[in-house]
């Protein structure tokens, strides 16, 4: 795949639709943010205009609600809205392809166009207390009961946005933990079920995106399992793989509107910059494009029929390259972040600092190039 | 070009590649050098960019480069092949038999105003060179004894004398060119810096301390996993930036090559120190090849523009390019390779 040419686009037609997507932008600008409003609940006001103007879900089928385009079409949007200094579109691509790859087509046809309407705001069960990086390690049961039901029991741990979500995709094991990735199936959870009990928890840098959730005898029917029973590490595996792209989780904009505002900096201060941090600026900028080329690339593979797979993982150490490199230079830039009050970037550099662990900490993704693309000997065997 | 035809061309760079390689300095001689040339001259790649439209597009010949720098080798595919005649091409100079190189600064970047000390770059096979000066002034000078590199593989001459101008870039023009140059030499890079790392990846795979394969090793294999990263980032920078070639404007097209360039600089040496870290002891030797990727990539990381040379101009907003600048003439030289097919 990297030695035959890629297609990255046909500029006339993305330059269609992005002249398209700029009027009706210049027509629906982003909503004010109200006094008190929590962030999630302010970019979901603006994901129901993006999706009104039929801007969510380019890239799913027609008949599931989106717009039968390709990830392309999605990319040229996205770039668009960073360019204007928008935040990006709704962080659902990842959960999107989920549904695709692995629902029937009843949930498909249920789930998907009210996810890419913003009807049900999702989030993402997996990780629990005592399963981080071990994930297949998960102790929450979904127990068979009488009449097709689950009974499910457990606790999750850094379920972002979850007392903002109706829905959670939900990791639970079914069947014997000898064998523990085999075990594991997935589950629409929605979180008005009794038993379910949300908390958010304060993070290093004072918000509240992550939860925790509580599962106390909650019951599920079959047709809320995403999958056959045991599919749930495939499933998981799949989406942790689109997550770890930058170009689904939407993080490139907010990147590149940072690095945009270093660069006119630079060139403000041109003589009183000391040339250590202009070359540090342009480290972050060639961070940053490069991430933009890589993710284009992998989009460009996929179009070309490559499935997101193993090699996500070196797609997620460039993200965190990129992204702890950008805020630490960024707090030297703008050093009144650390000794004044300490705004935006400073709050930003501390969510940094949770990239290396997200997704999958940085040394398991070594370990799966290690495994998975280098194909190197287990560590474990003497031989 | 047809993906079947891409792929014949690719097929007989690559034998070229495997029987001309180079297995430790001591096989590098004058001798053997002329017959490598000789051989890699006769696939013609020389064509590929000496007319308007291209029969090749940018990012073809980048995977092109990208395979020549594969494997250790001699030739120069850069400088006579790819390089020199994309020049000619933009100059809408008529076809001759002569076989010119690039000039370059003595320190390998993009030469200065003239007059500058020069030297003919990547020149096995050539007759004479063409420097193009930051005006964008294109000269013919002519290449004097061998100077000294510390980059055995590459050919690189002495040029004493002044030069003839034979013509001169538009600034749109100039920008593709310079943005061209740049993507093609980090494409050799990638090609030196992928193929040691697979070289070492190998060796980890085989290598027995403590009774077991030191591959099995997590500090190894982490140190193999962030060369892979390396290696598919300067990848990703070096395709996308040969695309833009293809299909951006000049402007944007030179602002890819140069993040390209940039991440290659740094990146291709990381990548080569991480796989000579695994060889250990062997890898210090004069017989390996790794020195040999490791000049390559080291003085690779000065060839056109150095780190900081691209940091500084990245630094600060892209400059917005003149209006007007792009002549009927340059349109049609920089045209899209889509004309070919």
């Amino acid at each position: 795949m990297t030695d035959r040419p890629l297609d990255f686009g046909d500029r006339a037609d993305l330059e269609h639709l992005r002249r398209d997507f700029r009027a009706w932008l210049a027509g629906n600008p982003l909503p004010e943010r109200g006094a008190d409003e929590p962030a999630a609940v302010h970019l979901h006001r603006w994901h129901r205009m993006l999706h009104s103007g039929r801007w969510v879900g380019l890239d799913v089928p027609e008949s599931y609600g989106g717009r039968g385009l390709t990830s392309l079409h999605q990319v040229a949007v996205s770039d668009e809205l960073g360019a204007r200094g928008a935040p990006g579109v709704p962080r659902i691509g990842y959960l999107a392809h989920v549904l695709l790859e692995f629902g029937s087509e009843e949930q498909r046809r249920r789930l998907l166009p009210r996810m890419l309407a913003g009807d049900d705001t999702w989030c993402q069960g997996f990780s629990e207390p005592g399963a981080g990086s071990d994930l297949a390690g998960l102790s929450t049961r979904a127990d068979r009961a009488p009449e097709g039901r689950y009974i499910v029991n457990g606790q999750k741990l850094w379920t972002s946005y979850a007392q903002h979500s109706d829905l959670c995709l939900l990791l639970a094991r079914t069947g014997d933990a000898a064998s523990p990735h085999a075990s594991l199936s997935a589950f629409v959870l929605p979180l008005d079920r009794p038993g379910v009990t949300v908390r958010p928890l304060r993070a290093a840098n004072g918000d509240d995106e992550f939860c925790e959730l509580f599962l106390d005898d909650v019951r599920l029917t079959e047709s809320e399992r995403i999958g056959a029973e045991g599919d749930g590490w495939a499933l998981a595996m799949t989406t942790v793989a689109y997550e770890r792209n930058a170009l689904d989780t939407g993080h490139l904009p907010k990147y590149g509107r940072l690095v945009e505002r270093l660069r006119r900096h630079a060139h403000e201060r041109r003589g009183r910059l000391p040339d250590g941090l202009r070359s540090e600026i342009g480290r972050c900028v060639v961070d940053y494009q490069v991430l933009v080329a890589h993710a284009r690339r992998r989009t460009a593979e996929r179009l070309a029929g490559k499935t997101a797979g193993a090699e996500s993982s070196v797609d997620k150490l460039l993200m965190t390259r990129a992204e702890q490199r950008l805020y630490e230079t960024a707090l030297k830039v703008f050093p009144e972040e650390l000794h004044g009050e300490g705004g935006d970037v400073f709050g930003d550099y501390l969510y940094s600092r949770a990239a290396s662990v997200y997704g999958g900490t940085s040394q398991i993704q070594r370990n799966i190039i290690a495994k998975r693309l280098l194909r190197l000997p287990a560590a474990d065997r003497r031989d | 070009m047809e993906p079947e035809e891409f792929s014949l061309v690719r097929g007989a760079l690559r034998s070229f590649a495997t029987r001309y390689r180079v297995g430790s300095a001591d096989e590098i001689a004058p001798r053997t050098r002329a017959a490598a040339q000789e051989a890699l001259d006769e696939l013609g790649l020389a064509d590929l960019r000496r007319a308007s439209p291209p029969a090749a597009t940018a990012q073809e010949c980048a995977l092109l480069a990208e395979e020549h720098g594969g494997q250790p080798l001699t030739t120069s595919l850069l400088g006579t092949a790819l390089l020199a005649p994309e020049l000619l091409r933009l100059l809408g100079a008529p076809a001759t038999t002569a076989r010119p190189t690039i000039a370059l600064a003595r320190d390998l970047r993009f030469p200065g105003p003239h007059p500058a000390p020069l030297v003919a770059w990547d020149g096995d096979g050539a007759d004479h060179a063409l420097a193009v000066d930051p005006e964008g002034i294109v000269r013919h000078v002519v290449p004097g004894p061998p100077a000294p590199t510390a980059d055995p593989l590459r050919g690189v001459r002495a040029v004493p004398g002044g030069g003839a101008s034979v013509g001169r870039l538009t600034p749109e023009a100039r920008r593709h060119w310079q943005a061209y140059a740049l993507v093609m030499v980090s494409a050799e890079l990638v090609g030196a810096a992928r193929s040691f790392v697979e070289l070492s990846v190998g060796h980890a795979r085989e290598r027995r301390q403590y009774g077991r394969r030191i591959g099995s090793f997590q500090a190894v294999q982490h140190l193999l996993a962030d060369a892979t990263v390396l290696v598919e980032a300067c990848a990703s920078a070096t395709r996308y930036a040969a695309w833009c070639l293809d299909h951006e404007p000049p402007g944007r097209a030179l602002t890819a090559a140069r993040v390209a360039k940039a991440e290659v600089n740094t990146s291709a040496v990381e990548a080569v120190y991480a796989g000579m870290q695994v060889f250990g002891g062997i890898a210090q030797t004069w017989e390996h090849v790794a020195h040999l990727y490791l000049r390559r990539v080291l003085v690779g990381a000065t060839v056109l523009a150095t780190t900081t040379d691209l940091l500084t101009a990245l630094a600060v907003p892209d400059p917005e390019v003149p209006a007007g600048t792009r002549t009927p003439d340059t349109a049609a030289a920089l045209a899209a390779p889509e004309a070919t097919r």
